[in-house]
């Protein structure tokens, strides 16, 4: 118990409130616009996380994701028309995101640096075209494609989407952090220096690179299954469409690659700006275009980069990361008595 | 042989050469700078509306108006180079990435607003008309593609072996730090070659309008037929990206003859995360 508390810090006990918030706000009266807001931001999270995961600390530039999400949505609209229920169509959808993801990996894992992402963006591109000429269940539609409505949905509501976009949310958050603190982690960052050192060195570079790119498709593909069961139809032209790369490219670019912490602000970041232009529709991917070339040559870290650069991330970091315990010996601390 | 089959097997040589131009820029760049030009599909297809554009609104000939494109791409291209990449470099292995991924989206939707999301074609007097192979016509937009490809391949050619700039780049791109110490200001360079594969950029565009119907969204798919000519044909080898080019080219027109046009992408895409998969280094490369 001693040492348990020994090793609480504020840094814990704020996510604990701010978990324990994000968690009862729905039952305690909030908009639901807001609710919204943050099931959005939920997804963005778990999917920038995972980008973060594979781009950031594995270097692998993975230009692929919308192929995740858009697999796992269509496996969960595709087993909503067979009578399957929705949360095994769900897991059925992050399960095949991340056979796929193995699969992918023979042809995208010979190559390295920009080959990898050039490679990566061909699968979005092949996918489309394949479902948009392959309609599995439910007949042929008019006008060619398959466009889905997921069915099956009239026991889920928003609050219930919400919960489980959370839980999500917050298991990308702690599978980056174990992944970074394991030997995984380590033999990540070692590969990302330096590919042919880490190989020498007895690093099996090949499947350590695929934990993480497999780990991220099936986070990635849960995230996508939740936002389609919130927005309930799916078709092949804006599922496997590169914007959804630009907001997940966006979020931990905005935020700070290759930081704990970047994913998540610059998920709140795009959430909003996805609202405010909501009504430059047109200028959107211009907009965010520019803010993504602008963040990157200024400052390549993001938000926290500039929180670091400028002192305040360590006085936060410092607060957050010391120990409760040394606090209660501390001698100016206002709650000391 | 089948006189049907004759007719997929031309053309797909004939746009294979265009498709080869189209992987010029990316090629150069790649090959100097070590940067997959992730924009470059939609900075071809820029150089597609700028014709369209100057075709539609002062009536001039596409051919002509490359006097126009060429220029507009050229300043672009060097702009890109010594104001995003250069810096760019300096930061990350992954931020030209990332910066040329945000080119990509700007271009692609300012395309939009200028230009419209609608499909757009050029269609010149000469377009209309055709040559004969045997007994078989084919429209003589595709034959222009592919002579305009040799002669653009063989002009840079001509000019890396024998200019001072071309030189210049290739040692750049052989040993920057050995040109660097030979006085050669390697930056100017980078901006140069960037530039120079602009050019090639805009011919292209220009004569991939005259053929292709094209939309602001059409720049990634020819990214993408762009990068599978590199993977293909290997990097260095004017003579490889050529063969890649038709190749694909041949892959679209017989996927299309055989298994119908709505998939014959698919088949260029599978055939190059083939290829990945088996030759990752290309299979013609070395």
């Amino acid at each position: 118990m001693k040492s348990l508390f020994g090793k609480l810090t504020p840094g814990y006990l704020i996510s604990a409130v701010a978990v324990i918030l994000l968690a009862v706000l729905p039952v305690a009266g909030m908009p639901r616009s807001w609710t919204l807001y943050i099931l959005l931001f939920l997804i963005y999270l778990a999917m920038s996380n995972m980008w973060n995961l594979i781009a950031g600390y594995s270097g692998l530039i993975s230009l692929a994701q919308p192929a995740f999400l858009g697999l796992a949505g269509y496996t969960l609209a595709i087993c909503s028309w067979v009578n399957v229920p929705w949360w095994a169509g769900m897991l059925g959808g992050a399960v095949v995101a991340g056979i796929f993801a193995f699969l992918v990996s023979f042809a995208v894992f010979r190559l390295s640096g920009v080959y990898f992402a050039i490679g990566t963006l061909v699968v979005p591109e092949a996918l489309r075209i394949a479902f948009y000429l392959w309609r599995p269940v439910g007949g042929s539609l008019a006008g060619g494609g398959a466009g889905y409505t997921v069915k099956g949905l009239s026991g889920v509501g928003i609050q219930d989407l919400y919960w489980l976009a959370l839980v999500i949310g917050l298991a990308s958050v702690i599978i980056v952090r174990i992944i970074l603190r394991s030997n995984l982690g380590l033999a990540l960052a070692a590969i990302r220096d330096n590919q042919k050192a880490a190989a020498s060195s007895g690093v099996n570079t090949f499947r350590i690179k695929l934990y993480p790119f497999i780990i991220g498709a099936i986070i990635t593909g849960l995230a996508g299954a939740v936002f389609y069961m919130y927005q309930p139809f799916i078709e092949p032209i804006s599922t496997f469409n590169v914007k959804w790369t630009m907001i997940i490219l966006l979020a931990t670019v905005i935020g700070g690659m290759r930081t704990e912490g970047g994913p998540i602000i610059g998920s709140i970041v795009v959430v909003f700006l996805y609202f405010l232009l909501a009504n430059y529709g047109n200028y959107s991917l211009l907009i965010q275009g520019i803010i993504l070339i602008v963040i990157m040559l200024l400052s390549p870290q993001g938000i926290v980069g500039i929180a670091s650069k400028t002192g305040l991330y360590r006085s936060i970091f410092r607060f957050v990361r010391r120990p409760l315990r040394d606090y209660r010996t501390g001698p100016s601390l206002p709650h000391d008595s | 042989m089948n006189g049907e089959i004759l007719n997929p097997l031309v053309i797909g040589v004939l746009i294979g050469g265009l498709y080869a131009l189209i992987a010029l820029g990316l090629s150069m760049v790649f090959g100097v700078m070590r940067l997959i030009n992730l924009a470059h599909g939609d900075l071809v297809i820029l150089g597609s509306y700028l014709s369209y554009f100057i075709w539609t609104s002062l009536g001039l000939d596409p051919i002509l108006s490359l006097v126009l494109t060429i220029p507009v791409l050229f300043g672009l291209g060097f702009f890109i180079q010594q104001f995003l990449m250069k810096r760019a470099f300096a930061i990350s292995s992954e931020a030209p990435l990332i910066i040329a991924f945000g080119i990509a989206l700007i271009i692609q939707n300012a395309n939009q607003i200028f230009f419209s999301p609608l499909s757009r074609g050029i269609s010149t007097s000469y377009s209309g008309q055709s040559f004969f192979l045997g007994l078989h016509q084919f429209p003589v937009y595709y034959l222009m593609d592919f002579i305009v490809a040799l002669i653009v391949m063989l002009a840079l050619r001509e000019f890396l072996r024998r200019t001072y700039l071309g030189r210049a780049i290739t040692a750049a791109s052989q040993d920057s730090k050995a040109a660097q110490l030979m006085g050669i200001n390697t930056k100017t360079i980078y901006g140069f070659a960037f530039a120079i594969a602009m050019i090639s950029a805009a011919i292209a565009g220009t004569f991939l309008g005259m053929t292709f119907p094209f939309t602001p969204l059409s720049g990634t798919q020819f990214l993408m037929i762009a990068f599978g000519v590199v993977i293909i044909g290997g990097l260095g080898s004017l003579f490889g990206t050529f063969m890649a080019g038709l190749i694909l080219g041949l892959v679209q027109t017989l996927a299309g003859y055989f298994l119908g046009a709505a998939s014959q992408m698919l088949f260029v895409y599978l055939a190059i995360l083939i290829v990945l998969a088996i030759r990752p280094q290309g299979l013609l490369g070395r």
